[in-house]
């Protein structure tokens, strides 16, 4: 098997923990906060990874990791065969043109002051691509083209205002394309958009990974919009990946409990489509309180005996399919729910 | 709000924006055209003067203090001179004293709000205590006291104006270039591989430039003054005539027992003309520029129910069904609801003719994408439209009584007490100073006049309980309380009053899926068990389609269709319900390809002349291109499409 285009290796981000009056007063070491807690995956090119999880759940700051905006406290980011995190200067420079980031707000991501030539050419200038002001010029239209923007010509000389909100996210889109990146990290894509837009804006970003070998790391907390676009799902909770398989089986058979739960509150657009929802008490806690054995236990509607002391791996549930509960593998109670 | 967001100016100023808004200053396009005849009149000095007033003539005592004439048209002055030249050549020095003061000032307050605003950290600390220090020391006495140390040269005195004149530049600076810093697109430079010095030159400056304009003006007037003042005090420069020097001069030299006003006033009218004009001019650029300045442009004053307003009338069964209390009844009768704002180009409708009812117990859902009017709609309904926007036509029935004609205390009363809201933004929506339990227990006993404080903390823990928030977290502050934990708040500020109907705007659309779902479930469960009449105002489906017994689905400002949800899902009658099925992505069917709708919604300014969804409609015919479609019955319910006419012609 050849070399992923992106591998993720026990990858672990730390924070200092936030002092309160009382640790000052105690003199208490704080203890620091795990936002992402060894996560390991890969992205083939050209495959839609989606990362899903609730806020606080260190997505976005997986994000910013595989960017290289943040320096991982240990594990790695390979991307190509070299290593994101050890990079500085002219390779950090390098990488940022085959890594780039789609935003989530194109209403604050654009400058207002600039028209969409300016914004598509920045990278390009930034990173002095361009050999002549003509080939500057044809890059830009390029990118426009490819994040459907056609023809160029009628959009270049707009300014952000003029444009709708998905127009906007084309734009910011292709920015991103005109460095012609192998690695798309696209936090809450369309989030901000209508939803008569966001089936576009996505429909966009799965051709580009199918048409142009992209891969796209999918960042959101919205499970309904990803099914159809993304290959992979890996579920987060609290700094770790529970599970982690192909789109179609994490969603029609999900292991984990915390899966089942957050699939079965997805709202359906379908009164006919009756199911019993798993609502889950109380919300995710505290990233600096993460509860022993196995994080989830306190909410989980299935734990048993072993779950608050045995923390658990992640581990094979199906072809390409993993999850970390103690509900599978060695060790299960014997009425396990199927 | 967004019928107001599609309408609102962008919130940072572009160019072209700007020239426009300065030209509608009409006292700014005054000030540069005084300050222009100033810059006129200093350029061509040797020209327009008819003397030289820098040329030494021999002068009698007979030539002082002449009286204006045809030879001097503005007399003479101590010296036998002629003041009309003077003056002209006196705009030279005061105007180079205050271009070049300015321009020192701005450089060096450019320089220290950037890079304090930029660079943040203990360095802008710094340089902001340096700033406040300047600041406060007095000016006037500062510049003296240097002037008369280095020695009166026009030189000297621009240094020292200049020097002491950059305090205001620099934060005004600073506090943009640390707003700019945070913009997410300086963010996505960065994610880019921009370095500082791109992101200086591409993202701060342009942000800053205009606002140092705007300043420069005023800094120069300001120059423009202190120079004549220094002047006047006789630590102008003596080998110079400049407008203070002259007043200094005919002051020091007799002109006021002499009575030659014509040696006073021409100076000081010159002083007052040029720092007015540059007083305007910068006004009125501030005010262009200065995004922080500008007024919504949609403020007007007025009522929020239009004075003429048509009142249809209702059928008299209709009205004595909402009196009774059999269920279900409507609880709120809206009829044929038309709402306008004042747009740039006049009064535009953002909602026209939009009729539904809500029953006891029920819950609606009204939905539609961002500037469909839903908003509008109920912001209408609870009579809480924003300045510029108002009712013109239309009813509210709420049990019998027409909202729109209530007022004051009869309105007040009827807010909260039976019919609430649930703001979109919970965070917005509480007082971040006071405890979620004292502004329960404000919204308890303002409703319940003489509920003891201990009847109302009681009511505050039930409240806080029903909603499942513990009741020992009513004496914490909202910030402590998470998004959902604040929406929750919210809820049970709403339900402090046992109202009849509850608005929830968006109540779940800043949270996350499983707060989502809890949020729904109380709102599910407050309508079962207490018989609450609930309008969840949202763009999401799937919220619509878990918890609504009724649809009305928006768009452009009208009612596109309207019918059960169960029905409406199933048989979407309007094209546009159709097409936003699906483009709505849906879990139960996650192999069907979802399709967007081209093109957006249109916007109040440009409403098209027949179906308002025809533009994108994949169905469009020519009669819809020309005339508004009627609500037709179909499925049970209503959808105002003309494809519905030609299927009932055809059957």
């Amino acid at each position: 098997m050849t070399e992923p285009l992106l591998r993720v290796e026990d990858l672990t981000k730390e924070f200092a923990g936030r002092a309160t009056f009382g640790d000052l007063v105690r003199r208490r070491a704080v203890p620091p906060v795990r936002a992402v807690d060894g996560i390991s995956f890969e992205l083939r090119a050209g495959e839609v990874l989606a990362i899903v999880g609730e806020s606080g759940c260190g997505k976005t700051t997986t994000g910013n990791l595989l960017m290289g905006l943040l320096q991982p406290s240990s594990g790695r980011v390979m991307l190509e065969g070299s290593e994101v995190g050890a990079l500085s200067g002219r390779g950090l420079q390098k990488l940022r043109r085959r890594v780039q980031m789609i935003f989530q707000d194109p209403y604050e991501s654009l400058n207002p002051r600039m028209r969409v030539r300016e914004i598509v050419a920045e990278p390009l200038r930034v990173h002095r691509v361009a050999t002549s002001p003509e080939d500057l010029a044809a890059r830009v239209a390029t990118a426009l083209t490819s994040a459907g923007l056609s023809p160029a010509e009628a959009y270049v000389d707009r300014f952000a205002f003029e444009m709708s909100g998905g127009q906007r996210q084309r734009v910011v889109i292709a920015a991103a394309l005109a460095l012609e990146p192998t690695l798309l990290v696209a936090d809450e894509p369309v989030s901000m958009l209508d939803v008569s837009i966001r089936a576009e804006i996505l429909n966009l970003l799965s051709g580009l990974a199918r048409e142009q070998g992209i891969g796209i790391v999918m960042i959101t907390h919205d499970l309904s919009t990803v099914a159809a676009y993304a290959d992979r799902i890996a579920v987060m909770y609290l700094g770790r990946i529970v599970e982690h398989g192909p789109t179609r089986q994490v969603l029609s058979d999900p292991k984990h409990p915390y899966a089942r739960a957050l699939l079965s509150v997805v709202p359906i657009p379908d009164p006919s489509v009756r199911r019993t929802p798993v609502i889950l008490s109380g919300e995710t806690p505290d990233p600096s309180r993460i509860p022993p054995g196995c994080r989830f236990h306190p909410r989980c509607p299935v734990a048993f005996d072993r779950c608050p002391r045995v923390d658990p791996a992640l581990i094979e549930v199906g072809p390409d399919h993993e999850a970390a509960c103690l509900l599978y593998g060695d060790g299960a109670p014997a009425d396990r729910p199927a | 709000m967004s019928v107001l967001i599609e309408a609102t100016a962008p919130s940072t100023v572009e160019p072209r924006g700007a020239l426009r808004s300065f030209l509608r200053h009409r006292m700014g396009v005054i000030g540069a055209a005084m300050l222009l005849i100033a810059v006129f009149v200093a350029v061509a000095a040797p020209i327009l003067a008819p003397y030289d007033p820098y040329e030494h003539v021999r002068v009698t005592v007979f030539d002082i203090y002449q009286k204006p004439s045809a030879e001097h048209l503005l007399g003479t002055d101590d010296g036998g001179k002629d003041v009309f030249s003077s003056l002209l050549y006196g705009a030279r020095v005061s105007l180079i004293a205050g271009f070049a003061a300015a321009a020192i000032a701005l450089f060096i307050g450019g320089l220290v709000g950037i890079v304090a605003g930029y660079r943040g950290g203990w360095v802008g600390s710094l340089l902001m205590r340096i700033t406040d220090f300047f600041l406060v020391i007095p000016d006037l006495a500062l510049q003296i006291v240097l002037v008369a140390i280095i020695g009166p040269s026009l030189g000297t005195i621009i240094f020292v104006i200049g020097v002491l004149g950059w305090t205001t530049t620099a934060r005004l600076v600073r506090s943009q270039a640390l707003t700019v810093r945070e913009r997410k697109y300086v963010m996505r430079a960065r994610a880019i591989g921009a370095g500082d010095s791109h992101i200086l030159r591409r993202h701060i400056l342009p942000a800053v430039l205009p606002l140092m304009l705007a300043n420069m003006v005023l800094v120069i007037s300001l120059a423009i003054l202190s120079e004549s003042t220094l002047a006047f005090l006789g630590l102008g420069d003596p080998t110079v005539i400049s407008w203070g020097q002259m007043l200094n001069f005919a002051f020091g030299r007799g002109a006021v027992t002499a009575g030659a006003w014509w040696a006073l006033l021409p100076p000081g009218f010159a002083i007052v003309w040029v720092v007015l004009g540059t007083t305007l001019l910068g006004t009125a650029l501030e005010d262009a520029l200065n995004p922080r300045l500008k007024r919504h442009h949609l403020e007007a004053a007025g009522s929020d129910v239009a004075r003429g307003r048509n009142v249809p009338t209702l059928d008299a069964p209709t009205l004595a069904m909402t009196g009774s209390s059999a269920d279900p009844s409507p609880i709120l009768l809206v009829r044929d609801l038309s709402i306008e704002f004042d747009t740039p180009a006049g009064p535009k409708l953002a909602v026209e003719g939009v009729s539904f009812d809500l029953n006891r117990g029920e819950t609606l859902g009204l939905v539609g994408e961002s500037g469909c009017g839903k908003t509008t709609t109920v912001l209408g309904v609870l009579r809480l439209l924003p300045p510029g926007g108002r009712v013109v036509s239309g009813s509210v029935w709420f049990d019998g009584e027409d909202l729109l004609g209530l007022d004051g205390p009869a309105l007040r009363s009827f807010r909260w007490t039976r019919l609430s809201l649930v703001f979109q933004g919970a965070m917005n929506a509480l007082n971040p100073v006071l405890t979620v339990g004292d502004q329960i227990a404000e919204a308890v006993r303002l409703h319940a006049p003489g509920t003891t404080k201990r009847e109302a903390a009681d009511q505050v823990a039930e409240l806080l309980e029903r909603v499942g928030i513990g009741r020992r977290r009513a004496n914490e502050y909202p910030h402590t309380y998470s998004g959902g934990m604040r929406q929750r708040a919210m809820i049970a500020l709403a339900l402090s009053c046992d109202p009849d109907v509850i608005v929830a705007d968006e109540p779940t659309t800043a949270l996350d899926v499983m707060i989502q779902a809890q949020i729904l479930e109380l709102l599910g469960g407050i309508a079962r068990d207490f018989g609450t009449g609930i309008i969840i105002v949202t763009h999401d489906l799937g919220v619509v389609a878990e918890v609504c017994d009724r649809v009305v689905v928006m768009y452009g400002g009208g009612v596109a269709e309207e019918n059960q949800a169960a029905t409406l899902f199933r048989e979407p009658q309007h094209p546009y319900t159709q097409e936003l099925l699906q483009s709505f992505p849906d879990l139960a069917h996650p192999d069907r390809p979802l399709r967007g709708i081209p093109g957006s919604p249109p916007r109040i300014d440009d409403m098209p002349v027949g179906c308002r969804f025809a533009p994108r409609c994949p169905h469009a015919f020519d009669r819809c291109g020309t005339e508004r479609p009627p609500d037709y019955s179909a499925a049970g319910g209503r959808a105002a499409c003309f494809l519905l006419d030609l299927e009932e012609r055809e059957s």
